[in-house]
């Protein structure tokens, strides 16, 4: 692998790490598995690409762009808690309607943001660093910033209220917290850190495109685990930055399979290393208990 | 302190699954009074605990605290009031959290949760003064995730969570009737204990006739949604466990069998 094409995989890999932190804090901490990530994804992307070619500033884009994609959530969580639709089916109906709000909102498949400033344009040419490493060195501040403020949160009064209502509902109710509330704010966060990912994607990538965000859940669920299988930890910063991490390794992973050219993969077979890698990372904490307990059986006898 | 007027409950109201839960519950229950409930199952024991801490609306009649109308109020509007213990040793307690997360959940009942840390050097100090009370060495398990306790040990911190805040009403639904003998003399020991302490208005739900009578004050016996007898003072003094099952038998003369209650002979 090159340099310029680690230097890509490492990018990437970092923004889904907020990605892998939103899809954390909806199948870990609420239990409320959510597929609004792969229309919110792009729904990030599309408003910040088009508020930016339309002029307005790449700062407020950004932002704008990733309260949209928190909305979705909004979404998301309405449709579940007011109507009591399956959480999983609730976000499938989200992110099928994202697919045509997206396209109404770029008025085209994609939007390219090649000649326009992004949020990375302030920073090019600072400290005389070549553009390729200062991209991966802004969005690893903005991955493990993100990381940070979740785990900071999580601690709180009220981020372990919305951790009480994912692990057991009725005694959160006696205690006090109302749950309604909790998940609202939870898939808010979540979608908002998935829309900001995606808003970022397209500033250093330079396009927006109707399609970027499909499969976004299954990278970020194989990232929350190859994180979490490699640090078995409590401490929720350790969680949260495994998954910037895990997201990071998997992408390595993949560029790695693709890149082999005795394995003879090619850019198409990627579902299915995603696949393969994902159950690699469900089997091995499993296979190294039975392993361990096996150890611990011999020097008994 | 806790007063239900014509307290009715009915469930899938206009569907052929209708069931009138609890059909007209009249009961005052003073300040720092402990009433024990008992009956058969499926009488409206759990109902009318549910109905009072607001899990469960009612569809007529009133509930007061004091002199306060709860009635429309949702469970976690109550909270401030009501402590409340579960039968099942998992469902008063996150397993997936820590013993000091699970207590600092406790700590912070009825009030709004805060962007300030949930735990302090403060904090733990409480717990784990309330924790050696219980002589299970839980004190030096705080970082321990719930999970990997007991249903005794979850069952003891739960109750220890109780009355962790301020309350003035404790709520317990069968909480020994999952344990093993000696926990559940332990933990009705240590409940005992917390009343005294904090003067609370108790209801405790049991199905052990025993139970019933050794406890508190006053006895009150649920048959089909309706209190049938109310005991107290010299009179409840009196009884024992086979002048309940008379006085039981005399209500369901309606041609059921007795057998089938087993249960309630109960130790």
């Amino acid at each position: 692998m090159s340099l310029f094409s680690f230097l890509g995989t490492l990018e990437i890999g970092l923004i889904y790490g907020l990605v892998a932190i939103g899809v954390y804090l909806t199948f870990r901490i609420l239990d409320f598995p959510d597929l609004t990530v792969d229309g919110s994804f792009t729904l990030g992307a599309a408003v910040t690409a088009t508020l930016i070619v339309m002029g307005v500033n790449v700062l407020l884009a950004t932002v704008i762009g990733t309260l949209a994609a928190a909305c979705a959530g909004l979404v998301t969580a309405w449709l579940n808690l007011r109507f009591d639709i399956l959480h999983l089916l609730a976000s499938i109906l989200t992110m099928t309607a994202l697919y045509t709000i997206n396209l109404r909102v770029m008025g085209k498949p994609n939007v390219a943001l090649i000649m326009e400033p992004t949020i990375l344009t302030p920073f090019e040419g600072i400290f005389g660093l070549p553009d390729m490493y200062m991209r991966v060195i802004f969005v690893a501040i903005c991955a493990v910033a993100g990381g940070l403020l979740v785990a900071w949160f999580l601690r709180t009064q009220y981020g372990l209220a919305m951790r009480a209502v994912g692990s057991n509902k009725r005694m959160a109710q006696a205690n006090g917290i109302v749950v309604k509330q909790k998940v609202y704010a939870g898939l808010a966060l979540s979608n908002g850190l998935v829309g900001l990912a995606g808003a970022l994607f397209a500033q250093t990538n330079g396009f927006a495109d109707s399609t970027m965000g499909i499969g976004t859940i299954v990278v970020g669920l194989a990232a929350v685990i190859i994180g979490q299988s490699l640090f078995a930890s409590r401490s929720m910063y350790v969680i949260v930055l495994s998954c910037i991490v895990g997201s990071v390794l998997y992408r390595l992973a993949v560029s790695l399979a693709l890149n082999a050219d005795f394995l003879g993969f090619s850019a198409s077979d990627l579902n299915l290393i995603t696949a393969v890698l994902v159950a690699l990372a469900l089997i091995f904490p499993k296979l190294r208990n039975e392993w361990k307990a096996k150890q611990a059986a011999r020097n008994e006898a | 302190m806790i007063c239900c007027k014509d307290l009715h409950v009915t469930f899938n109201r206009g569907l052929p699954t209708e069931k009138l839960a609890l059909r007209g519950i009249d009961l005052t229950i003073p300040m720092g009074e402990f009433v024990t409930v008992i009956g058969s199952n499926g009488a409206g024991k759990s109902t009318l605990l549910n109905t009072i801490a607001g899990d469960i609306n009612s569809t007529k009649g009133q509930i007061l605290f004091g002199d306060r109308d709860v009635t429309k109020l949702p469970a976690t509007g109550r909270t401030a009031d009501i402590a409340r213990v579960f039968q099942d040793p998992l469902a008063g307690t996150c397993g997936d959290l820590t013993v000091e997360e699970n207590m600092a959940l406790a700590y912070g009942r009825g009030q709004k949760g805060r962007l300030s840390s949930a735990l302090n050097s403060k904090m733990r100090n409480v717990f784990r003064e309330q924790l050696s009370r219980l002589n299970l060495g839980l004190e030096n398990r705080l970082e321990s995730e719930m999970g990997l306790l007991s249903g005794g040990q979850r069952q003891s911190v739960s109750l220890l969570m109780s009355a962790l805040q301020p309350s003035t009403i404790l709520l317990l639904d069968e909480h020994t009737a999952a344990l093993d003998p000696k926990t559940a003399a332990l933990i009705m020991d240590i409940t005992s204990q917390i009343i005294a302490e904090k003067q609370l208005t108790v209801m405790m739900v049991t199905h052990s006739m025993r139970q019933a009578l050794d406890h508190g004050s006053r006895t009150i016996m649920l048959h089909e949604g309706k209190i049938i007898f109310d005991l107290a003072g010299e009179k409840r003094a009196g009884y024992e466990v086979k002048d309940l099952l008379n006085l039981f038998a005399q209500a369901k003369s309606d041609g059921e069998e007795l057998d089938d209650d087993k249960l309630l002979l109960g130790a």
